[in-house]
């Protein structure tokens, strides 16, 4: 095993979580190493579930086990738009993937703005499936949160992803926020502010190493593989910024730490639970507890420590 | 309130399924004689039974009940509890095929057919927590029960309502900050039109009353006091409400017969409505004054 020492939940970073995403190897190891590095809520994957050795049923019998809150499941992808068989299609989908949160525990499913070409950039088009899908979740007791994906066909911003949710105005509709794509497309923070802190469902923090994101192509690799915890890329101050400014507009959510990384998934997984347990301390005992002048910079540890 | 007596079915997009009030409730219990003589307590009469399945009818003037003790009842996992829950609404609309298509395209679940051979299909989807709601379309020249039921012999095929006693609505407790969504799900798949919160009815005023957009019934979303969150309780059907013209004479009728009645300094007969005692572990019914009929 890793060696890591195993620490009891740390109350302070109770609204911080990993991503499964975030590590490699299978869900049991996944979920230990999550709950030993003081985390008690976990973001799955719907490939977590049905790629367990086991099959779903002993998946969720394993998060279940594990005693961690299950912060929501991700992800439906290219969603919205569709029409005819595609469309059926997605609505299938979707609601498979919806049984999984309701059998994980999950209240929150993460979809991700369209990329299809074959999708409609409709405003109302989007707008009307999104409340369908929120339809389907709602007797479930499942909450959709929409998300901005920064290479979106249509929809690339929290900005543009919230005036598609209040359009659609289902109950149980809001947006997932994404720190990597507000970065990526330099969303202005001070949009936050039009919105609803009850409708964010979900906040997801990552960095990544370069100042400057050029094309839509080096937005998906970055995104894809050189995503690091917050703290430990070169945007420190706007996360900082953002996550304390979603505390100023009355968020009160969770975070969870999504960061695809190809070295993270050459490492052990207790490692990079570490990674996030420094990067959410970091985040909840300096930047939302803290006044205004927190520190910019994660302090972090030297090589070998 | 004037529109209680707006009975005409409106066909425009307030009412998209052309929905004309409610077919059937139907209870699951693995004690379905235990029921059966509540429901006759309160009236009802069992004219019927499945060709096939443990599955009764029980009527009065326009309502039927139906007791379903069919073990694989809906393919539930689960075995069916002695106390009786409802299990589904069956609801009468123009074209159910139709129903069905509508109500999925806007985001119901279609709940898989079970037909045996020479069995009635009836479409369905998903409702609360493990009920269903399903669409009938045959209420006029024929019934359903024509097909899959068979009169019980000597019955009385449409024994009258015990003092005017008729449908007037469902209430469904909803978990906690739950009132919302649950009233954009009847709201938009069905057109049911949420009543401004001054107009009540009976004598529990109190949650989301949702008014059908045929006009001919109630839902009654009551979500759970505060004081009790510490247990989440189910989302369910959780009781019938029956309209009465008179409900002090329908008390006296059904006293009478045996029911007994919730008399709190709370919760009492009195003209404007009253609660029954609960029956075999839960099962209540509410009386209502409605003179609509």
């Amino acid at each position: 095993m890793s060696g890591e020492p195993v620490r009891a939940p740390i109350p302070s970073i109770a609204r911080f979580g990993m991503d499964t995403i975030s590590m490699a190897g299978a869900l049991p190891a996944k979920l230990a190493a999550v709950r030993d590095a003081g985390f008690t809520q976990i973001m799955l994957s719907a490939r977590d579930l049905v790629d367990h050795a086991g099959g779903a049923a002993a998946a969720v019998q394993a998060v279940r086990a594990s005693g961690l809150r299950v912060t929501g499941l991700q992800v439906l992808r290219d969603f919205e738009g569709l029409s005819g068989h595609l469309h059926e299609y997605k609505v299938d989908v979707a609601k498979s993937m919806l049984e999984l949160c309701r059998a994980v525990g999950a209240d929150v499913l993460l979809v991700c703005s369209s990329t299809s070409t074959h999708a409609s950039a409709d405003p109302d088009v989007l707008a009307r499936d999104l409340r369908k899908l929120a339809m389907l979740a709602l007797p479930l007791r499942i909450n959709v949160a929409y998300e901005g994906l920064s290479w979106g066909r249509t929809v690339n911003e929290f900005t543009t992803a919230w005036n598609i949710v209040s359009r659609a105005d289902a109950p149980n509709l809001g947006v997932g926020i994404d720190s990597f794509h507000v970065l990526a497309t330099r969303t202005l923070l001070d949009d936050l502010d039009v919105l609803d802190p009850a409708k964010i469902y979900l906040v997801q923090l990552s960095d990544f190493m370069w100042h400057e994101i050029r094309t839509v192509e080096e937005r998906v690799t970055t995104a894809r593989h050189f995503r690091v915890f917050p703290g430990e890329g070169v945007h420190s101050s706007e996360i900082a910024d953002l996550v304390a400014r979603l505390d100023g507009i009355g968020y009160r959510g969770d975070y969870s730490f999504e960061v695809f990384n190809d070295d993270y998934q050459q490492m052990p997984v207790a490692r990079v639970a570490d990674h996030g347990r420094r990067s959410a301390l970091w985040l909840s005992e300096v930047v939302l507890r803290g006044s205004a002048s927190f520190p910019r910079t994660m302090p972090r540890r030297r090589v070998g420590e | 309130m004037t529109s209680v007596t707006d009975r005409e079915l409106k066909t425009d997009s307030s009412n998209p399924l052309e929905m004309e009030g409610i077919e059937f409730v139907e209870f699951a219990t693995s004690r379905p004689q235990a029921l059966g003589q509540v429901l006759e307590m309160m009236g009802f009469r069992a004219v019927a039974r499945h060709r096939s399945r443990e599955v009764l009818l029980y009527r009065q003037g326009e309502m039927n009940i139906v007791v379903n003790a069919h073990a694989e009842a809906g393919g539930r996992a689960a075995p069916m509890s002695e106390t009786p829950v409802i299990a589904a609404i069956a609801l009468r609309v123009k074209d159910a095929g139709n129903a069905l298509r509508y109500t999925v395209e806007r985001g119901a679940w279609s709940v898989p057919s079970q037909v045996e051979a020479m069995e009635l299909y009836i479409p369905a989807i998903r409702g609360v927590g493990s009920t269903r709601i399903y669409f009938v379309d045959r209420y006029r020249e024929f019934s359903i029960y024509d097909i899959d039921f068979t009169m019980n012999p000597g019955a009385e095929r449409d024994p009258p309502a015990l003092t005017g006693l008729h449908w007037f609505g469902i209430v469904q407790y909803v978990g906690s900050d739950r009132m919302h969504d649950w009233t954009a799900f009847y709201c938009d798949i069905f057109g049911f039109e949420l009543l401004p919160d001054e107009v009540r009815h009976g004598i529990l005023p109190k949650g989301h009353v949702l008014r059908s957009p045929c006009h001919r019934f109630y839902l009654q979303l009551i979500a759970p006091r505060p004081e009790y969150l510490d247990v989440e309780p189910d989302e369910m059907l959780q009781r019938i409400g029956f309209g009465t013209p008179d409900v002090l004479r329908t008390v006296a009728a059904l006293r009478a017969r045996g029911v007994e009645f919730v008399e709190s300094k709370d919760v009492h007969s009195e003209t404007r409505g009253a609660l029954t005692q609960g029956f075999l572990g839960g099962v209540m019914f509410e009386l209502v004054h409605d003179e609509s009929r």
